[in-house]
C-alpha cells in the first residue's frame, strides 16, 4: 500500500450549533497532487486548519506525513509549507523584510541561508522587483505571491495551499499552476482547495469533494472524471438522423439542444462516430462527456451565482 | 513510514527575538509613541521653568530648583497613563493584532510552539516599556540638566527631605526609579498580554488597561472598599517619589515591586494557558 502523506480518520470540527466539518475520511497518497473541491462555506478551510493543528478537532485523527498533529506538530510543521485564508503580512514592512521575519521562524532555515533563501522564493513568484515596496502598497496578485513564496522559503514534503490563485489574473494563476507542477516535480505532495473545477482538473492527481463539512467523493481524477457512464456530445444539425442511425444499431441516444449525446456502454467512440458519419450525419463537434465529477460539482454549485 | 523526519525542529530562539525585537521597534506607532512620550519631561521641564520660582511643596515645583527630579517627576506623571497604554499598545498587537492580521497563523505554522510564542511577545512587550521608559528618563535628565542645572551650590540632588546628594548617587537614584517604573509597566503588560491572547481584537486590550486603570483609581478613592486596595497595582504607584526621599524608605517600593511581580506571574500563567488551546 502506497504511503500516505495525509491520513484523516472520522474528522469533526463543531462550532456551537454549527458542524463545519462531519466524520471526514481522506487519504492523501505521498507524491500526489489533490484537489480539495466545494463551493464556498463547504468546510474546506475549516478542514486545512485542522490538519495544521490551527484548530482543534472536536473529534477524529489527523497524521501528517505519519506523525500525528497535533501533538506532533512541532516535529512535522517544519516540512509543510502553507497558505491559509490568504496571505497575511505586515503592511508596513517591505516584502522582503515580511519574509525574512517568515524566515526567521522557520527551524529547517539555517540563520546564514535566510538572505539566500529569501531571495530565491522572490524570484521564484516573480516579486524580486518589488521585494523593496511595503507591503501595504502591493496589489491582491501581489500579496498572493509573497504568501507563496513564504511557502517556498525551504523545501517542503507537503504544501497546503488555500485557495491559491484568488485574486490572481491569469497569468498569475498560470504561474500558480507551474509552481504546483515543480512542486509535484519535485516530489512534494501537494494540497490544493478551490472552488474551481477547472483549476483542479488541470493541476491534480486526486480530487476530494467536500459539501456541506461531508466528503461526498475522493480519489484520483481520472477516474473521477471518468465516472461509470461514459457518453460522447455530438454536435450536429441532424440530430432526427443522427439518434434514428444509433438506436437502429441498438445504442442508447437522445437528442439534445445542438446534437445528440450517446451512450457508451460496449462500444467506442470511433465506432460511434464512422457510424454517423456512415448514416449521412453532418458531425460538427464530438466530446465526451464527463460524468461523475462534473456533474457532481455543477449540482453542488447550483445556485451559488455561477 | 515516512518519517523519521531528521534535522533542527526549532528555529534558534536568538533568532527569533531579534526578528521579534525588530518587528516591535520598526513599527511606526511604537517611533510615534516614543517621540510622544520623550517630549513629555521636555514640556514639563519647560513648563517649570517658565513658570518661575518654586511655590509650594509638590514635586514638579521640586524640579525648578533641580533638575533631577524631572525625570523622576516625568516618569511619575507618564506612569499614571501614558506609558501604560504605551504598552497595552505593543501588548494588544503581539497577539491580538496578529491575530487579526492574520500573521499569527504564520508563526504558528512555522512552527514556533504556543508557549514559545507567550515567551517572545512578552519579551516583545517588555522591549517597549524598556525602551519608552528610558526615553522619558533619558530625556528628562537632559532636559533637567539643560534647563535647571544641577542644583545650587553643591552639584547634586536636593532630596525632598531637604537634605543633598551627590551627583552619582541621584543618577543611581534615578536609575533605580527607571527600573522600579519598567517593573510596574511588566505587571500591565503581561496582564494587557493574557487579554491579547484572548480576543482578536486590539482595542479591547486597549479598553480593558484603560478601564482597569480607571477602575482601579475609583476603587482606591472608595474608604469602604480599603480591604481591596492592597491588591491593586496602582496602590503602590506614589512609592516612585521615595527615591528621593533621604534616607530613602524602601518598603513601599519593594512591595510594590512584589505586587507587580504577582500581576506578571498571573497575567503570563493566563496568556500561555489562553495561547495553548486558541484557534488561530
Amino acid at each position: 500500500m502506497t504511503e500516505l502523506a495525509i491520513r484523516v480518520r472520522d474528522l469533526r470540527k463543531v462550532f456551537g450549533a454549527t458542524v463545519a466539518v462531519r466524520g471526514v475520511d481522506l487519504d492523501v497518497p505521498a507524491g500526489a497532487v489533490m484537489g480539495l473541491l466545494g463551493p464556498n462555506g463547504s468546510g474546506k478551510t475549516t478542514l486545512i486548519r485542522l490538519l495544521l493543528a490551527l484548530s482543534r478537532p472536536t473529534a477524529g485523527t489527523v497524521e501528517l506525513l505519519g506523525a500525528p498533529v497535533p501533538a506532533a506538530a512541532g516535529k512535522v510543521l517544519p516540512h509543510v509549507g502553507a497558505l491559509v485564508e490568504g496571505p497575511a503580512f505586515h503592511p508596513f514592512l517591505s516584502g522582503r523584510d515580511n519574509l525574512r521575519r517568515c524566515a526567521a521562524a522557520e527551524p529547517l532555515l539555517a540563520s546564514r541561508a535566510i538572505p539566500e533563501a529569501v531571495d530565491r522564493a522572490l524570484i521564484r513568484v516573480g516579486l524580486a522587483d518589488a521585494a523593496e515596496r511595503r507591503y501595504r502598497a502591493y496589489s491582491l496578485g501581489m500579496k498572493q505571491r509573497l504568501g507563496l513564496a513564504a511557502v517556498l522559503l525551504t523545501r517542503r514534503r507537503l504544501v497546503v495551499l488555500d485557495e491559491p490563485t484568488n485574486g490572481l489574473d491569469p497569468a498569475g494563476t498560470q504561474e500558480v499552476r507551474r509552481i504546483i507542477a515543480e512542486l509535484h516535480a519535485d516530489g512534494a505532495t501537494v494540497l490544493v482547495s478551490s472552488h474551481l473545477l477547472a483549476e483542479v482538473e488541470s493541476t491534480c492527481t486526486h480530487v476530494a469533494v467536500l459539501d456541506r463539512g461531508s466528503l461526498i467523493a475522493a480519489g484520483s481524477l481520472a477516474v473521477l472524471l471518468d465516472g461509470e457512464a461514459p457518453a460522447l456530445d455530438v454536435r450536429t444539425p441532424d440530430s432526427v438522423t443522427a439518434v434514428d442511425a444509433l438506436r437502429v444499431a441498438g445504442l442508447s441516444a437522445a437528442a439534445t439542444s445542438d446534437g445528440v449525446r450517446v451512450e457508451l456502454a460496449g462500444t467506442e467512440a470511433p465506432a460511434v462516430v464512422s457510424m454517423l458519419v456512415g448514416a449521412g450525419v453532418a458531425v460538427h463537434e464530438v466530446r465526451r462527456r464527463r460524468t461523475g465529477l462534473d456533474e457532481l460539482f455543477a449540482q453542488l454549485t447550483e445556485g451559488d451565482g455561477r | 513510514m515516512i518519517l523519521p523526519i531528521s534535522g533542527p525542529v526549532r528555529a534558534p530562539l536568538v533568532r527569533l527575538l531579534r526578528s521579534e525585537l525588530r518587528w516591535v521597534l520598526r513599527r511606526p506607532r511604537t517611533q510615534i509613541t516614543l517621540v510622544l512620550l520623550a517630549l513629555v519631561p521636555v514640556l514639563t521641564g519647560i513648563g517649570v521653568a517658565a513658570a518661575g520660582s518654586p511655590v509650594g511643596a509638590g514635586l514638579l515645583t521640586e524640579v525648578a530648583g533641580n533638575g533631577l527630579v524631572l525625570p523622576v517627576g516625568a516618569l511619575s506623571i507618564c506612569l499614571t497613563l501614558l506609558l501604560p497604554l504605551a504598552v497595552a499598545m505593543a501588548a494588544a498587537d503581539a497577539l491580538a493584532g496578529e491575530s487579526a492580521h492574520g500573521t499569527l497563523r504564520g508563526l504558528l505554522l512555522a512552527p514556533v510552539s504556543r508557549s514559545r510564542l507567550v515567551l517572545i511577545k512578552a519579551i516583545g512587550v517588555l522591549a517597549v516599556a524598556v525602551t519608552t521608559v528610558a526615553a522619558v528618563t533619558v530625556l528628562g535628565i537632559i532636559t533637567g540638566l539643560i534647563l535647571v542645572g544641577p542644583s545650587g551650590s553643591a552639584h547634586g540632588l536636593l532630596t525632598l527631605s531637604g537634605t543633598e546628594i551627590g551627583p552619582g548617587s541621584a543618577l543611581m537614584r534615578v536609575a533605580l526609579a527607571a527600573i522600579w517604573t519598567v517593573v510596574q509597566l511588566a505587571a500591565v503588560g503581561a496582564v494587557a498580554l493574557a487579554v491579547s491572547s484572548a480576543t482578536d481584537h486590539p482595542l479591547v486590550v486597549l479598553a480593558t488597561v484603560l478601564g482597569g486603570l480607571i477602575g482601579f483609581g475609583v476603587i482606591s478613592a472608595i474608604p469602604a472598599l480599603d480591604w481591596l486596595h492592597p491588591l491593586l497595582l496602582t496602590t503602590g504607584w506614589f512609592a516612585i517619589t521615595d527615591v528621593l526621599r533621604d534616607p530613602m524608605p524602601l518598603t513601599g517600593l519593594a512591595s510594590s515591586s512584589a505586587r507587580a511581580g504577582c500581576y506578571v506571574i498571573l497575567g503570563v500563567t493566563l496568556a500561555l494557558a489562553r495561547t495553548a488551546t486558541r484557534e488561530a
